[in-house]
């Protein structure tokens, strides 16, 4: 029996349910994708951190994700913001692979977005999220 | 307010030349003929995978019809809820989510609004998405990978809608066993002509070939002799012609299904896939159907020819012509560059065929440009009174010789029904008892 089965590892699924340039979405709360490139596995928040755009259904390509609503683009190993209207990373998660099966772990244990003073950020729902995080009772 | 009954008399094959050129009309036909029919919006081929879309036209309004990742299609009208923007502004392409260029609202490949920039800052979090996403399509239908669709949920299923003339269709639909594929893009081409011009010569008219073409058909046709056996042809076998529910379909019989205009390339193909073909839709038919057809209003193909079109209107005066050139989709690459050389050559924005009819059409409505020439009663009475049922085995009526002009009274029939604004039912029911008068007075 592999540490993966248990807390804090989340089985994902398997690893033909992620085709290559695909993204699956956990339910979390908030969510989170795990998404497949160039045969590597990614896990990090799926809400786009421009406006809410579930980032599962964006354009993954040279291990980056683009969304589609306004093509803020996100790198998928670091989470760093890529492309504006974007300003603001992706929270990371650690992903393991073992066997056919895709684990992650999630830990959320501060405050982990780049503090955002974010310039020309007129569209963005920051405060929005800011109130949300509090809410889910981060550090 | 125009009166029907003094516009068309589909009955006694008489049209008041106004119908194409009046403005009140044309916004009637808008509202009452496009919004109530099964329109063509897109073929299979053109939605190949998950968030493949299309932008088309259901008359003038403009719709994106996506293949869901389900498999599934569906439409919506193009156009944003906030101000009314075009929600995608591409001709086609495949997306994941579509969003308005105008204010940035962003909908899926459902067509549901899913987010509306600032929100909370400037809606004060107070918007229902799921009441302002675009108006959707309400009924579609595949009928062997043509897609159609409607916005009025009264109309009849598209079956009976088509009625018979869904073995007429089927000649094109239902050919090949791995079906048919389009040459990518549509082909798009503007003539300044009423679109009923169109749609009326594709359902009814092969009595203007000798003469329209007559210089194609030289360049075609070199020798003297060549074209006596044709003309001999033609009269030993005069070809049928089909009508009802407002389409119609017209042909030459065929002693067999080589030579294609499209050459010997293709031609060897469809020797090979003989057999296919005829088990498929039957020698009979397979030989026999081979012409021009329209599906009321403006789908048209021309069977034989390999080209489709819609015939958007754009006004009492235009038309926007989106064309395809169809192949049988397992055909070998020499086979089917044959027909997209002949495709093009003959039925384009620039062929030979094409252009005679485009040149008629845009002439008729310039000279309806004069008030007496908008007075003058037009005669649709080719074979009036002369109208079969059930010929050599055909569904529906169908007459002894392609020389006629009954699909366009047909059309016109379909045509005024709607203009009065009776109601579906309604339609169905006077059509019933049309028929049934019609087929008792045959039998008399």
């Amino acid at each position: 029996m592999s540490e993966y089965t248990r807390k804090p590892w989340i089985r994902v699924g398997r690893i033909d349910e992620i085709p290559e340039d695909q993204a699956l979405r956990l339910d979390t709360t908030p969510p989170v994708s795990v998404f497949r490139s160039d045969g590597e596995f990614f896990c990090v928040d799926d809400t786009c951190t421009h406006e809410d755009f579930s980032l599962a259904d964006g354009w993954v390509e040279d291990g980056a994700v683009e969304c589609p609503l306004h093509l803020a683009k996100f790198c998928l190993r670091t989470g760093a913001a890529l492309a504006t209207p974007a300003c603001r990373p992706l929270a990371t998660h650690e992903v393991r692979v073992d066997g056919a099966d895709v684990y992650v772990r999630i830990e959320r244990g501060g405050d982990d977005r780049v503090d955002g003073h974010c310039p020309g950020a007129i569209g963005s729902n920051a405060g929005r999220r800011d109130a949300e995080g509090a809410g889910h009772g981060m550090a | 307010m125009f009166d029907v009954t003094e516009l068309v008399q589909p009955d006694q094959g008489l049209i008041n030349p106004s119908i194409y050129t009046d403005p009140e009309v044309y916004q009637g036909e808008l509202e009452r003929v496009f919004a109530r029919s099964w329109l063509f919006l897109a073929h299979d081929t053109q939605l190949a995978k998950p968030g493949s879309f299309v932008q088309t036209y259901m008359a003038e309004d403009p719709v994106l019809v996506v293949r869901q990742r389900d498999g599934s299609v569906k439409a919506f009208l193009n156009q944003c809820r906030h101000r009314g923007m075009r929600i995608c502004r591409a001709d086609e392409g495949v997306a994941r989510a579509f969003t308005c260029t105008y204010h940035g609202w962003g909908y899926n490949l459902a067509g549901e609004l899913v987010n509306v920039p600032m929100q909370d800052r400037a809606y004060h979090d107070e918007i229902d998405k799921s009441k302002w996403g675009p108006t959707q399509v309400p009924r579609l239908h595949n009928h062997k990978g043509f897609i159609f669709g409607t916005w009025d949920e009264s109309a009849p299923a598209f079956e009976d809608y088509l009625g018979d003339m869904i073995w007429y269709f089927d000649a094109l639909a239902d050919r090949y066993d791995e079906g048919l594929t389009l040459v990518p893009g549509a082909t798009k081409w503007v003539i300044d002509c009423n679109w009923k011009f169109a749609a009326e010569q594709f359902a009814s008219d092969m009595y203007h070939v000798p003469s329209s073409h007559a210089s194609a058909l030289v360049a075609l046709i070199e020798d003297p002799a060549v074209l006596a056996e044709f003309q001999e042809q033609s009269a030993a076998a005069p070809g049928r012609q089909y009508a009802g529910n407002g389409h119609g379909s017209g042909f030459g019989l065929r002693p067999d299904l080589v030579p294609t205009q499209a050459g010997p390339d293709f031609d060897a193909w469809v020797v090979a896939n003989r057999e296919q073909i005829y088990r498929r839709i039957g020698e009979h038919r397979a030989l026999a159907v081979n012409g021009h057809n329209t599906v009321f209003p403006n789908f048209s193909w021309l069977t034989i020819n390999n080209t489709m079109r819609v015939w958007h209107p754009r006004g009492p005066g235009q038309i926007e012509v989106w064309s395809w050139t169809y192949l049988p989709k397992d055909a070998d690459e020499r086979a089917k560059q044959a027909v997209r050389t002949s495709t093009i050559r003959t039925f384009s924005a620039a062929g030979v065929f094409e252009t005679d009819d485009g040149e008629n059409w845009t002439e008729i409505q310039q000279v309806l440009r004069g008030h007496q020439a908008r007075k003058t009663t037009f005669n649709a009475r080719m074979g009036l009174g002369h109208e079969r049922h059930g010929t050599d085995g055909m569904p529906g009526r169908v007459t002894d010789d392609m020389y006629t002009e009954m699909a366009a009274r047909g059309m016109y029939r379909r045509w005024a029904d709607l203009m009065s604004g009776l109601s579906w039912p309604e339609i169905t029911e006077r059509d019933k008892s049309r028929q049934q008068r019609e087929q008792e007075a045959h039998l008399a």
